[in-house]
């Protein structure tokens, strides 16, 4: 099973989408316009890596973005972007957990 | 707002704090060490490129959390205020920060910053302790520096000093009022500062002089003995190199 199958297993994730740095598209789950969110999330893990080097924060391993209904879980491998949808958004801890615990045995 | 961002400087773990507005501008900050203003102003020219692009996902965002290899960042979504600006809180911390202090502290730190930026108490833009000009300023045309005889002190600006424990002490004719100084020739000296700096950065000028003398001379009254290192903190505040000398050049012969 892949990672992004991985991610888009677990019952708070409503889509999954994986791309790259530079916004390119590699495939989606559950996500009907993936090139726009792959774009997106892309460049705001860029823009955030940036900040993170003018404050020698070290590399950027993953972000969360949280609403009122929803949230998104970015997570960095190399220069793969992963990004999962969650709602509602207070299921995102639980989220990140089940991540590193499945990404931690796969390793 | 100062008092706010130290709030959350004091948080363990945390380096800096710093607020801007939806063009990237630095509009106020607080940090240890190396996380003075033109770094943060630099942070906050990348950080709302970040903001403008999760803003096009999810545009009702609250909070954004990156964690970093050695650190962690958090940035709080303040909202827009009457004005049609909006504004964020970043928070620069290292990898002791404990997450859930934080994020008390971050929630707590908003909801006060959100009433300064929404005109609340003390929310004049001599209040806000950064580097924003004030409204009036916004445009192109900037106004010249404070008459010597303008001293008049905006009135809602005390309920921020009651509050920051600073003292009310009058001492210039530039507006220089929410900094103690020990002697009459320290405040001369405080007010030349802020006329010299205000040829160069503009009516920002005596809320540069009094940031910085609150880093170098945060326990005491501001004295004489503290120029150098306050000359300095603020030649810092200029970018450009022939006007930092100007400057270092008019105090030092003044």
């Amino acid at each position: 099973m892949s990672d992004l199958a991985l991610i888009a297993g677990l019952p708070e994730v409503r889509s999954a989408v994986l791309g790259d740095l530079a916004g390119g598209f590699y495939d989606a789950i559950k996500e009907p316009d993936g090139e726009t969110v792959a774009a997106v999330m892309g460049f705001l893990a860029t823009a955030v890596l940036q900040a993170g080097e003018h404050l020698g924060l070290g590399a950027l391993r993953r972000a969360a973005v949280s609403g009122p209904t929803r949230a998104h879980l970015l997570v960095l491998h190399g220069t793969s972007v992963m990004t999962a949808c969650v709602e509602p958004p207070a299921s995102l801890a639980s989220v990140e957990k089940a991540l590193d615990a499945a990404l931690t045995g796969r390793r | 707002m100062d008092t706010i961002l130290q709030s959350l400087l004091d948080l363990a773990g945390v380096t800096a704090a710093l607020v801007f507005d939806g063009a990237g501008k630095l509009v106020a900050h607080r940090g240890h060490g190396v996380y003075d203003r033109p770094l943060c102003e630099q942070v906050s020219a990348t950080l709302v490129k970040a903001t403008d692009a999760v803003a096009l996902q999810q545009r009702d965002w609250e909070s954004l959390t990156a964690q970093f290899a050695d650190g962690k960042l958090l940035l709080r979504n303040l909202g827009a205020t009457g004005d049609g600006r909006s504004h964020v809180l970043a928070l620069v911390a290292d990898a002791s920060l404990n997450p859930s202090f934080a994020t008390v502290a971050v929630r707590v730190a908003a909801t006060k910053l959100r009433k300064v930026l929404e005109g609340g108490p003390g929310s004049s833009a001599t209040d806000l302790g950064g580097s924003r000009p004030p409204p009036a300023a916004s445009s192109s045309q900037i106004p010249p520096p404070p008459a010597a005889s303008s001293s008049q002190i905006p009135g809602d600006s005390r309920p921020v000093l009651a509050n920051s424990g600073l003292s009310w002490s009058k001492i210039s004719s530039v507006g220089l009022s929410r900094v103690a100084v020990a002697d009459p020739a320290a405040g001369a000296f405080l007010t030349r500062c802020a006329k010299e700096l205000a040829r160069h950065v503009g009516p920002i000028a005596k809320v540069y002089v009094e940031e910085a003398v609150r880093r170098v001379s945060a326990d005491a009254p501001f004295a004489l003995a503290a120029a150098g290192p306050l000359l300095e903190d603020l030649a810092n505040q200029i970018e450009d190199p022939d006007d930092r000398a100007k400057f270092r050049g008019a105090l030092k012969n003044g």
